[in-house]
């Protein structure tokens, strides 16, 4: 990012830039944004600060759109979530993982499919993010990025309860790869946190032990 | 008149049915009355025009009929019964068994004869009907033509901004030069165009006057009979004697040069109407006075139409130029010199007579589609559907020549080739993040791309969900490949289409077997999709290339490696650069050489190594650009495919073409109004596809350096906004890539 020829940044990553330098620019306050895609740029830049820092990442800019801010979270937690995919396929195979569970209380059956099926646990995390990624990405449901529909809002919550439970699968059967990716993304803290306070979930679902209140203070021990 | 004549015809036939008929007055009456009825039959079959009147009519003068007959028996009181009866009337109304036979019978044939009226004019009025359901029939037709010639004119409309904006946009002056002479041509092409679509409506004749003469068989079979025909043909000729007047005057009156071109090739048509006319010599003196008073109107109607087209073209030319200005600063080009504008202001008169003569070919055409549609007149209505033809010609040639086609007047055919623009036809949206690259199959509708996402997806275009509302299909992606823990960043295929390599932030490439492009998108979990990983860079994996076998990358730990992906050591070799040349951004191979590949510098030079030796080959370098290099920073670069020339594409806008052999700048342009950040070349060195961080994707003729067409195609995030471009090895696809999550495919 040794882009600061004259006034202006140009926020670029050229081809040729270090991994370490990746998305290294100067942060860019919200207001000037005026690209459609400013939500996303807004939290991305949030979490490429500091990670831990969940309270900041979900505190909500002044004079934006709920559902827009609730769809890009969204949206940045499926693509978050294909990284505990690409470390789940390592372990988690369809001969150790017959079902997707997590406490012995239930069984999930996967959506994605015209009658819901008993997929094993790596097929259910793949189908529901692709499945989320359609749904998400949906012409039909979701046009824009700056306004979306209160009909389409409601989806949000379906999303969130599927894709909870491969964290949930994750924790209670893969705790070691649960943990180390914790660590680095701070992400299943980051998604409770989120699911509580726009009250997309119920509380009795949310069975990864993360006690929110508690852990708002930076410094929460994970692993 | 000719029911007139008959109702009388039938009177006087009475009387003398009654002094023949003496005695038998009865036989009489009935005689008479038969006789009439054939009157009034004959009548009404022969009468045409107003029938439902002359019918009444002649109902009315039965009854006299019947009178008649009895006064006829009177006055030839030569038969005793006759008298009797005459008398028994005269005095008292006794009822006598002849009497009431008579009255009876007498009944029954007026009964009988208003029952064959009813028949007539039922016949008549269900003629009128179908009549009048044919025209509303030909009118809906010719709404839903004239709304679709609406559409065809605001598409050329469209087209000619297009085509301005690009003219002047991209090209340099020299080539502005070549073009004029172009423009000039295509501008006075207007009768060579017109006689060379001659051939079209002539054509369009003979088969239109084939299908209408075998209709008319078809008619004359099932039971149509002339006389309704000849209804019709009273009706159609009313319209005609408009049409007429309209035609001659149209060509005739001369309402401009352009209107001659649009005119004389259809100056067959009055003639045959004349004829026509004459042959039938049918058309009264009433029937002219109207036809020159809605004649008058439609002459003010085009001069309105005419008012109304210029001032539109008025106001386009307004914007024009300031766009115009606008870019050519912004390109820092050669300003628009005066002969530019010359060619201009001779296009805009140009086309805004070709709107003048549509119009009027419109109103005329929609009187001869009238005709064709009730299938009476033949010529005129193939006619009438020839020009329509003609018209729909003359607007793709219109459109046609903005593609800088030097022959204008060579016919749309000619030009067919030159002037494909490509159109957006499907979104694939299903990534979170920009997509970095993508890369077609080189056989199958089939594509994947990359995304800063960490995943792949593949595409069958084959597969696809209409969106709603728009021209743009949606895909759904078949399949995402997981293994990257960061942005992928660049794709490479085998030239068989079966596998396909992946580099990404993490440093690895991945290996990866294509899935069937008819795959279930939530089948089961295949591990073998993802058949190997090549670790080796230690920083991320920028550029990746394919050549048979073999793939070449470059990364940002400084190093270019050559690879084979299947051995039992991958790794082939290492190519290492200068620290002055900092690291590595783009690779490929160079095609008409083997074992040459050519990388791009962040020092802003490209070098071309022999993959066997490891020995730098050549440097591309221009002496004149070695001061302050640090914005000429190269963002892609591609080898020709057949042609020992490198393109290069440059973050200070340009795109810079090199030769192989001496290193040596062949040629160098502004390009785009932003960085240029990716470059593809198709199958056949033709043409040159260019994306930008401007949002933008253009085309370029790599024969004359030319834009062909420019297309806005993603928006932006943060500074960034198209990352990838792609042609379809043999199909006609082009793709590209962006940072706002989407691909989109154009055909």
């Amino acid at each position: 990012m040794k882009m600061a020829d004259g006034s202006t940044i140009l926020r670029r990553n050229r081809p040729g830039t270090k991994s370490k330098d990746f998305c290294r620019w100067p942060d860019e306050p919200l207001e000037e944004m005026d690209s459609t895609l400013a939500v996303q740029q807004y939290i991305q830049q949030l979490i490429k600060r500091d990670p831990s820092n969940v309270e900041l990442i979900l505190t909500m800019p002044e004079a934006q759109d709920e559902g827009v801010w609730k769809y890009e979270h969204l949206r940045q937690f499926c693509m978050e979530l294909n990284g505990l995919a690409v470390r789940l396929q390592k372990e988690c195979s369809p001969s150790t993982c017959t079902q997707m569970t997590a406490t012995d209380q239930w069984i999930f059956l996967c959506a994605a499919h015209k009658t819901p099926k008993e997929c094993p646990a790596i097929d259910y995390t793949r189908h529901t993010l692709d499945g989320a990624a359609c749904l998400l990405n949906s012409n039909k449901y979701f046009p824009s990025r700056v306004s979306i529909k209160e009909s389409s809002v409601t989806k949000l919550g379906s999303v969130c309860r599927r894709v909870y439970r491969i964290f949930s699968h994750a924790y209670f059967h893969h705790r070691r790869i649960f943990d180390e990716f914790e660590a680095e993304t701070y992400l299943c803290h980051r998604f409770t946190h989120f699911v509580t306070k726009y009250n997309l979930m119920s509380k009795e679902n949310l069975i990864v032990p993360i006690n929110v209140g508690e852990n708002a203070a930076p410094g929460e021990s994970e692993a | 008149m000719g029911t007139n004549s008959g109702a009388t015809a039938g009177i006087n036939n009475k009387p003398v049915g009654g002094a023949t008929g003496a005695g038998v007055l009865v036989g009489g009456g009935v005689g008479g009355a038969n006789s009439s009825i054939g009157g009034v039959l004959s009548n009404s079959l022969g009468g045409g025009g107003g029938l439902s009147i002359g019918g009444l009519n002649a109902g009315g003068q039965n009854a006299n009929v019947g009178g008649m007959g009895n006064v006829g028996g009177d006055d030839g009181g030569n038969g005793m019964v006759g008298g009797g009866v005459n008398n028994q009337q005269a005095t008292t109304p006794q009822y006598t068994i002849p009497g009431i036979l008579h009255f009876i019978q007498h009944e029954w044939s007026r009964f009988e004869l208003e029952r064959s009226q009813w028949d007539v004019d039922r016949a008549e009025l269900q003629a009128r009907i179908a009549m009048l359901l044919g025209e509303r029939k030909c009118l809906e037709s010719l709404k839903s033509d004239l709304t679709r010639r609406i559409k065809m004119l605001e598409y050329a409309l469209r087209q000619e901004r297009a085509k301005f904006y690009r003219l002047k946009y991209g090209t340099d002056p020299p080539q502005l030069n070549e073009f004029k002479p172009s423009n000039e041509d295509a501008g006075l092409a207007g009768e060579v165009a017109t006689d060379s679509e001659v051939p079209y409506s002539s054509v369009s004749n003979t088969t239109w006057r084939q299908g209408r003469q075998m209709l008319r068989q078809y008619l004359a079979e099932i039971g149509y009979t002339d006389n309704i025909i000849d209804v019709r043909s009273n009706r159609v000729r009313s319209i005609l004697g408009l049409n007429n007047n309209a035609e001659h005057d149209g060509s005739g009156g001369g309402l401009g040069g352009g209107l001659g071109g649009g005119t004389g090739g259809e100056n067959l048509s009055p003639n045959i109407n004349g004829n026509e006319s004459n042959k039938r010599a049918s058309e009264t003196e009433g029937r002219h006075t109207p036809a020159k008073k809605v004649q008058q109107s439609i002459d003010e109607i085009i001069v309105d139409t005419e008012a109304a087209v210029m001032a539109n073209f008025e106001f386009l030319g307004a914007t024009e130029m300031s766009d115009d200005d606008e870019i050519s600063d912004d390109l820092e080009m050669v300003a628009t010199d005066n002969d530019d504008t010359d060619v201009k202001m001779a296009k805009r008169a140009k086309s805004g007579k070709d709107m003048l003569t549509e119009d009027l070919e419109a109103d005329v055409g929609e009187q001869l589609l009238n005709d064709m549609n009730l299938m009476t007149e033949e010529v005129d209505g193939s006619l009438g559907l020839g020009e329509l033809a003609q018209l729909t010609v003359n607007n793709e040639s219109d459109g046609a020549y903005d593609a800088n086609s030097k022959d204008g007047t060579g016919g749309s055919a000619g030009g067919a080739g030159y002037r494909k623009t490509w159109n957006a036809k499907y979104t694939l949206r299903s990534h979170f993040d920009g997509v970095r690259s993508l890369i077609f199959h080189p056989e199958e509708p089939v594509l994947i791309t990359a995304s800063e996402d960490h995943t792949l997806k593949l595409w069958n275009l084959q597969k696809t969900v209409q969106a709603k509302k728009s021209a743009s299909l949606d895909v759904e992606p078949l399949y995402t490949f997981r293994a990257h823990t960061g942005p992928v960043l660049c794709l490479g295929m085998s030239s068989s289409g079966e596998t396909c390599y992946s580099g990404g932030l993490d440093g690895n490439i991945e290996c990866w077997q294509l899935p069937s492009p008819n795959i279930d998108p939530y089948d089961c979990y295949d591990p073998n999709v993802h058949s190997g990983t090549l670790e080796g860079h230690t920083d991320a994996v920028w550029g990746l290339t394919t050549m048979q076998s073999n793939i070449v990358s470059c990364s940002a730990d400084g190093t270019v490696k050559l690879w084979s992906p299947y051995n039992k050591e991958p790794l082939l070799r290492t190519y290492t650069a200068s620290e002055a040349e900092g690291a590595p951004s783009s690779v490929d191979f160079v095609r008409n050489e083997v074992d040459h590949i050519v990388v791009a510098y962040n020092s802003a030079h490209c070098i071309v190594y022999d993959t066997e030796t490891g020995k730098q080959v050549v440097r591309l370098e221009a002496a004149q650009e070695m001061s302050g290099n640090t914005g000429k920073f190269i963002n892609k670069v591609v080898s020709h495919p057949t042609l020992p020339i490198t393109i290069t594409a440059h973050e200070d806008r340009h795109i810079r073409f090199w030769d192989n052999t001496s290193g040596t700048l062949v040629h160098s342009m502004v390009a785009h109004l932003e960085p240029v950040t990716s470059l593809a070349v198709d199958a056949h060195g033709l043409y040159l596809l260019s994306g930008s961080h401007d949002c933008s994707i253009r085309l370029w003729n790599l024969d004359n350096k030319t834009c062909v067409q420019e297309i806005t195609a993603h928006r932006k995030k943060f500074d960034e906004s198209i990352f990838d471009v792609a042609f379809h090895a043999t199909k006609p696809y082009i793709a590209s890539a962006g940072a706002d999550g989407l691909a989109k495919v154009f055909v």
